[in-house]
């Protein structure tokens, strides 16, 4: 009779400890989205105010291009003023081929091409632009990992335990690695 | 693609690091008490608790420690992101892909085309990489080598490998004084018993460097396929790192005389030549990753 009553407290412990074990699991692996989610929107930020630095330093080359500097500055624009992160990562899309096209015309430039500080912010806006593809890849890496959890068993019935649901994926133009590529 | 889960991989890497301490401190133990026996009976209390003290502190200093005297025992200086602004922004972007924190980037002065990770843990890791590969990898290729040593911070093989490449090296040299040693004292007392424990003392000394042999090649050579994998997994791109390896192979550079050879298992691809054998051989690694 004793044993019997120990094993139960013993199983009861064990049991205890999966719950919560695959609490905890659902929280590290939510947590995880929801920082990835932030270091996308870490990078989108810094992209977004290392543009005024290259208007600036492209307006004097430029004379005659001005809409497509315009359409730098309204594409950040939108970038700033958009809510979401779906919104957001379109907005970059926007802002990455306005940047293509002025980054094509200052072929045209020599003396921009040659100026330092227009070097720098070139590569910072492709390392900025790469950073952003790896948050992504990450983020929804994250939510792969998350969804696993609530799909398969025994996950499944500790996530109908706790009200977790499946998460959605961030699902924009999957090319984008290709187009970092561009070579100036 | 299969996925990496790191978990297995971590829980095992630590428990053998644990395993790998524990093993080095009996060694050391009774490296003491054949010391004591052979040269000193009369102090053997004495000298048996310095021993373990001695192996306590030296476990600890070498844990706490081992990614430092790594980066010291090949002579690498610290990056500045001023001076080394793409090998830092590469890997910024891999630590996003990963979801490591970033870590301590040095520079290996060697032409070599080579890199290496250390450290206990993701938050004290250190990356090095020679300034031969900064020049002669391009940008996807350097990414693809930077991702392969945060596969090895990812799965904590850096803790495993960095121990045992400082603490086992480490008893390496020790033996090889304590034989050195056998040879100017070989006069004083002719028990039997001091001859046989001389001889144990001799043996072990000469296992030693066997054992180091050994260890290192158990270590490497899987961890590099994973590791690799692992780049795949952050990198989403093979060719950078498929094309760095053969750069590699085809990099004609003669071996590293400033690195210690306890060392050579950390490192991207070994850097005393390609016929050693603490790694898969370049070629295989190749094939693995164009299957991927």
């Amino acid at each position: 009779m004793l044993l019997i009553f120990w094993i139960l407290i013993i199983l009861g412990i064990i049991l205890l400890f999966v719950f919560f074990g695959y609490y905890n699991r659902f929280a590290i692996l939510g947590n995880r989205i929801d920082n990835s989610l932030a270091q996308i929107n870490v990078q989108l930020k810094r992209r977004a105010d290392l543009i005024p630095n290259l208007v600036e330093s492209v307006k004097g080359y430029m004379k005659h291009e001005k809409s497509a500097i315009k359409a730098v500055t309204d594409a950040r624009k939108a970038l700033v003023g958009a809510h979401g992160i779906e919104q957001k990562v379109e907005a970059n899309r926007q802002l990455e081929s306005a940047l293509k096209t002025i980054f094509a015309i200052a072929e045209g430039y020599p003396d921009l091409k040659a100026n330092t500080n227009f070097i720098e912010l070139q590569r910072e806006l492709t390392a900025t632009e790469d950073k952003i593809a790896y948050a992504r890849q990450f983020y929804n890496d994250s939510i792969l990992t998350y969804n696993n959890l609530c799909k398969t068993f025994p996950g499944i019935f500790f996530a109908n335990l706790y009200g977790k649901r499946e998460r959605q994926y961030l699902q924009i133009a999957e090319s984008e690695k290709k187009k970092v590529d561009v070579k100036f | 693609m299969k996925r990496i889960d790191f978990r297995d991989q971590i829980a095992r890497n630590k428990r053998k690091s644990v395993f790998l301490m524990f093993s080095v401190f009996v060694v050391l133990v009774l490296l003491g008490y054949v010391i004591s026996l052979a040269f000193s009976p009369e102090y053997f209390f004495f000298i048996m608790v310095i021993a373990i003290i001695f192996s306590i502190g030296y476990i600890l200093i070498s844990f706490y420690n081992s990614h430092k005297i790594a980066i010291a025992s090949v002579g690498a200086t610290k990056a500045y992101k001023d001076d080394y602004k793409q090998y830092h922004n590469l890997v910024e972007g891999l630590t996003l892909a990963s979801g490591l924190p970033k870590p301590k980037l040095y520079v290996m002065h060697s032409q070599q085309i080579n890199a290496f990770a250390s450290g206990r843990n993701p938050e004290h890791a250190v990356v090095c990489v020679t300034e031969g590969a900064l020049e002669k990898l391009d940008k996807n290729e350097l990414e693809g080598v930077l991702a392969h040593e945060l596969g090895h911070i990812a799965s904590y093989d850096m803790r495993y490998m960095t121990l045992v490449a400082v603490m086992v090296g480490m008893i390496a040299i020790i033996s090889q004084i304590f034989l050195r040693s056998l040879w100017f004292s070989g006069g004083r007392g002719n028990d039997k018993s001091k001859a046989i424990f001389m001889l144990i003392g001799i043996i072990l000394a000469i296992l030693a460097p066997i054992v180091v042999y050994l260890v290192q090649m158990s270590i490497s050579r899987k961890r590099e396929f994973v590791a690799d994998a692992s780049a795949v997994k952050f990198t989403r791109y093979p060719d950078g790192l498929i094309r760095a390896l053969k750069k590699i192979k085809a990099d004609y550079v003669p071996a590293e005389k400033k690195v210690s050879k306890a060392v050579a298992p950390l490192f991207i691809s070994n850097p005393f030549g390609k016929l050693s054998n603490t790694h898969p051989s370049i070629d295989s690694r190749i094939k693995m990753l164009e299957k991927m």
